[in-house]
């Protein structure tokens, strides 16, 4: 046999194995039995399946997987776990709903167009009453389409204003700012320290320029819609966007703020380089690993002298997909889930909030979670309750940052008309 | 076979000139169901696996879907209507052709000289050859992702030595500047588009017997008339091959606009192919219908531009010699 | 190989590798920087002002890349799918590439039409249909549909290539083999194939690549984390809240060693060259 000849011999029979391997490594689909719907009667073990986001590579799979065991262990039922990263779940999740295949649970930021669509539980079908006297009545309104509850939350967060003590001490301020002109003023002081600092890191680019602009707003008595009808160009929201225009005219924040993203702002402030930056617990996680930066939270300016400080709170949700034969499955689901060694192991892991009153009863034992904790019942929330905001959301991404360099009352009247229009 | 005649001999794709001419042509006629047997594998894949699901993209298009992806029905032609309708496709379009063009234009002139040098024999060169597959070994994705932290204004490499070498003040805004986001996409394109042109035209190189150039370089060429009149014409398959693969990667190519322009918003500086995929998942319109829609004039204007292109060089007169 | 003006290079001859070592750091400086930013801690990574060098210096990196079971898990698949999705390309791309080039047959013209077309679909206009077929066929989630996929998507390539090669072949070399009493298929393999070999090359080691880096398909089709390829797993390491950019890069670098270690195997059937004066 020549050399050629084995080799071709050896080829195949690579070939022939790895397609056996390949093929007996059970697959899912339509018709098999533990498959993506889920099988079996009310009564006997059910498979369901999650379809959860990646918030970090350490803690949500390994959360999870013990959450699936725990599972088994408590209903005899099977949780199927897939893992996806945040970037491509809107991509997974509408793949999955187009085939008429969507997982018995998804972890997702925005739920009321899947409620919209008659696709899910309400929290009547699946939720039992003492799970949900726990939640925080906040959520419940905001997961909440046309009376009923459809997104149940799964973790929560909450915006404040972090700030830099060191410049703070060396551009002479004492205290972090209670109004917009003393921030302002703050902001000038930092960026007149020269040596490429800056004064405020300010994130409007498409990643979330929503949740920034969000909290800016809220803090000058606008709000995106006001009594059921969309209010994005009202008044005060044309002056708090033609206010944050102005920072960056004045050029008191990083470069490109219309192109830079939430993480760039952060990196920045971890960085040391920048005086105030708005953030949320995961940065202060990666500030107190890194041990660099003395850093401080502080409440949200507000516009007028001596108003209260709004807190922009956002929380995810868990929703569940009606399907034949799932609902007891789901419903245990989400007992096991809300139960506090539970819920609140993932929260602590991921280090973000609790969506629960006993979990914020848990976590008050941490003083770095004080500032959080105390506003996070009365937190101001987007109207993640409206299926148009799915929508407007994606279109504020897209256009706001173009405010920066353009006119603010233009960008935002386009974005009220195309709310008004259903997104 | 050089020998008997003193031309030439075939390399990749051309025909034999003089003689062979009338011959006939390979090894004669087959039926087509013998054909079927040499094809069948092929075709089953290519049906399988590319034609269904084109298939349902067509589906896709002709229908409405929910900003969820639930489908509530037929739709007709409006999703082509509305894609067309779109403010910024003027943009997208324009912004496509700059990205192939150059793409692909640079790309093949400079693996050209790749080629050629790689072709030399040298100490390291196997080094070399091995630094050249890297941008094509390593994932697209990650590769996007890394120019991204490359080009960043506040912590890139770029902008790094350039302030350290005092040749600017300032950093430069790769990514946010309107006018250098294209070219630093360009420059990333071509920068992973080379070591797969480069080695087609390795193979191609190779395959030239270097009798044809003794034969040249006795009858008193230099190495650039060389080149210019015997290399590269016998080249021209491996050429047309390189180019009609490489428009149709770079037309198709992903990662790279898209990661680039993350923190671009709207689309003014998005290929077709960022535009399908943002109209589905990160646009105002969120719609899969507009999406697949977009996506079958993709596959329309590729194929519009390969077939041009294949006609401008004449690749079926080729064929049929 | 062509080496025009001999003296030239004997008086200097380490003028070509400094070229070479320039060419070849050309292609590598952004993945030094990689490498580089594997060797120290996230935050340094995107930290400003930038440095090119580490401040402080990790060495625990590709230590605890590869202790990780789930990149282990992803390398396995990614190995798995992309030899597997190779070796069926070039025996499917083979005998097509050879019909075509050597026989007449009506459809000849339309069946290398098809599959140029079928190159022009982007895999992401496709993902969704892919996934409902595999999905009916109760094929989501293994292997198989992987590699099929794969193989399908770059077949076109491989069949484009070969075909080229083999139409360069003179026939008469064939009708030699054929009198020396091999069979059709005989002679494809020991006449043709041997002078293909450039091409065949150039088609496993660009199916190899285009597997191994796969990632609209794999991301949709793979649910279970252990049987993602890694391109898509490594997006584990940065997310939106928590980033290790030094585990992010050290796992890509390691990603590239073994297309790189296929490639220094192969590499020198490249420039096979035809044997001429082989009739003669």
């Amino acid at each position: 046999m020549t050399r050629r000849s084995r080799a071709w011999r050896v080829a195949a029979v690579g070939l022939g194995a790895s397609i056996a391997l390949a093929g007996c490594s059970g697959g899912s689909g339509a018709g098999s039995a533990g498959g993506n719907s889920s099988s079996g009667s009310a009564s006997g073990p059910t498979t369901i399946k999650l379809v959860a986001a990646e918030y970090s590579k350490d803690h949500t799979k390994a959360f999870w997987d013990k959450f699936a065991t725990d599972y088994k262990a408590k209903t005899g039922n099977t949780l199927q776990v897939q893992i996806v990263s945040w970037d491509d779940i809107d991509q997974q999740s509408s793949t999955m709903v187009q085939n008429n295949n969507p997982p018995d649970i998804l972890n997702l930021n925005a739920y009321a167009s899947y409620a919209k669509d008659n696709l899910l539980y309400s929290s009547d079908d699946v939720l039992s009453a003492s799970v949900k006297s726990d939640l925080l009545p906040a959520f419940v309104k905001s997961g909440s389409y046309q009376g009923k509850m459809y997104g149940m939350p799964d973790l929560s967060s909450a915006r404040a204003m972090f700030y830099n003590k060191t410049l703070f001490t060396k551009a002479g301020i004492a205290a972090p700012p209670k109004t917009w002109a003393e921030f302002e003023a703050d902001a000038k002081k930092i960026t007149a320290l020269g040596g490429g600092d800056i004064g405020y890191g300010l994130p409007l680019g498409p990643e979330e320029a929503q949740g920034e602009f969000s909290i800016w707003l809220f803090n000058n008595g606008g709000d995106w819609k006001t009594d059921g009808k969309w209010t994005i160009n009202s008044p005060q929201n044309v002056e708090t966007l033609t206010f944050l225009k102005s920072l960056a005219t004045q050029k008191l924040t990083q470069n490109n703020p219309g192109k830079t993203n939430r993480q760039d702002a952060f990196d920045l402030f971890a960085s040391g380089k920048v005086g105030m930056v708005v953030g949320f617990s995961p940065l202060a996680g990666t500030l107190d690993k890194a041990g660099k930066v003395d850093y401080g939270v502080a409440p949200m300016p507000t516009k007028a002298d001596g108003g209260t400080p709004q807190t922009f709170g956002v929380t995810d949700y868990l929703m569940a997909f009606k399907k034949p034969g799932n609902q007891a499955a789901v419903k245990a689901f989400y007992d096991l889930y809300y139960q506090p060694d539970q819920v609140n192991t993932f929260i602590k892991a991921e280090g973000f909030l609790p969506v629960t009153t006993t979990g914020i009863a848990a976590f008050a034992s941490d003083p770095k979670l004080k500032t959080y904790l105390d506003t996070l019942p009365n937190a101001h929330l987007t109207p993640t309750d409206d299926p148009t905001w799915d929508k407007v959301k994606l279109a504020v991404q897209q256009n706001l940052g173009t405010a920066m360099t353009g006119d603010p009352k233009a960008v935002l009247d386009k974005l009220q008309q195309s709310a008004e229009n259903g997104g | 076979m050089t020998g008997a005649t003193g031309k030439p001999a075939a390399p990749v794709g051309a025909r034999p000139r003089g003689r062979r001419r009338a011959t006939v042509r390979g090894r004669g006629a087959i039926s087509p169901l013998a054909a079927l047997v040499w094809l069948a594998p092929a075709l089953l894949l290519i049906v399988g696996v590319v034609l269904w699901p084109a298939v349902e993209l067509v589906r896709a298009s002709r229908s409405r879907y929910s900003i969820t992806g639930l489908r509530k029905g037929p739709a007709g032609w409006d999703n082509f209507r509305n894609v067309l309708a779109n403010d910024s496709l003027g943009t997208v379009l324009t912004n496509t052709v700059i990205w192939v063009i150059a793409v692909v234009a640079l790309t093949i002139a400079i693996s050209l000289g790749v080629a050629q040098f790689l072709t030399k024999d040298f100490w390291g060169r196997r080094f070399v050859r091995w630094a050249v597959i890297v941008p094509w070994a390593a994932s697209l994705v990650i590769t996007a992702r890394l120019f991204t932290l490359i080009y960043s204004y506040y912590y890139g490499s770029i902008n790094a030595v350039l302030l350290d070498l005092h040749l600017i003040t300032t950093p430069i805004d790769f990514l946010g500047s309107d006018k250098l986001i294209m070219p630093s996409m360009i420059a990333v394109g071509v920068f992973v588009s080379i070591p797969f042109t480069a080695y087609v035209f390795v193979a191609g190189l190779g395959a030239i017997p270097t009798e044809v150039h003794e034969a040249a370089r006795i009858d008193g060429g230099s190495p650039w008339q060389i080149w210019r009149h015997i290399t590269l014409p016998l080249l021209r398959p491996a050429i047309l091959v390189a180019s009609v693969m490489n428009m149709i990667y770079v037309f198709n190519s992903f990662p790279i606009v898209y990661t680039l322009n993350e923190s671009n918003p709207g689309f003014s500086h998005d290929t077709t192919i960022t535009f399908m995929y943002k109209l589905a998942f990160k646009s105002a319109e969120k719609d899969v219908g507009q999406s697949a829609a977009a996506g079958l004039f993709n596959v329309v204007i590729i194929l519009v531009a390969v077939l041009v292109y294949l006609r401008v060089t004449r690749w079926r007169d080729q064929e049929e010699q | 190989m062509s080496a025009p003006a001999i003296s030239w290079r004997r008086s200097r001859p380490w003028a070509l590798p400094v070229v070479g070592l320039a060419v070849g750091l050309a292609f590598l400086w952004p993945y030094l920087v990689m490498l580089l930013d594997a060797f120290r801690p996230s935050e340094d990574v995107v930290q400003t002002p930038p440095s090119l060098l580490p401040r402080v210096w990790k060495w625990s990196t590709f230590g605890e890349v590869l202790g990780d079971e789930r990149f282990l898990a992803w390398l396995k698949t990614s190995l798995l799918v992309s030899v597997a999705s190779t070796a069926i390309v070039v025996l499917v791309a083979v005998p097509a590439a050879y019909a075509t080039a050597r026989f007449r047959f009506p459809g000849r013209m339309a069946f290398l039409f098809v599959v140029l077309v079928t190159q022009m679909f982007s895999p992401t206009s496709l993902v969704v249909g892919i996934y409902r077929e595999f999905f009916s066929l109760n094929l989501v989630n293994t292997y198989l549909a992987l590699i099929l996929t794969n193989a399908a998507f770059n077949l076109a390539f491989a069949i484009w290539i070969l075909h080229g090669f083999f139409s360069s072949i003179p026939v008469e070399l064939e009708e030699a083999a054929e009198l020396d009493g091999c069979g059709r298929f005989a002679t494809l393999r020991r006449v043709m194939l041997p002078l293909t070999l450039p091409g065949l090359v150039t088609a496993t080691v660009f199916t190899f690549i285009a597997a191994w880096n796969e990632y609209v398909v794999a991301l949709t089709l793979m649910l279970d984390d252990t049987k993602k390829p890694l391109t898509v797993g490594i997006n584990s390491y940065v997310t939106g809240y928590e980033q290790n950019w030094d585990q992010l890069f050290g796992a890509s670098i390691i990603a590239i060693v073994p297309v790189v270690i296929l490639f220094a195997v192969i590499e020198r059937h490249l420039v096979g060259g035809l044997t001429a004066g082989s009739v003669k």
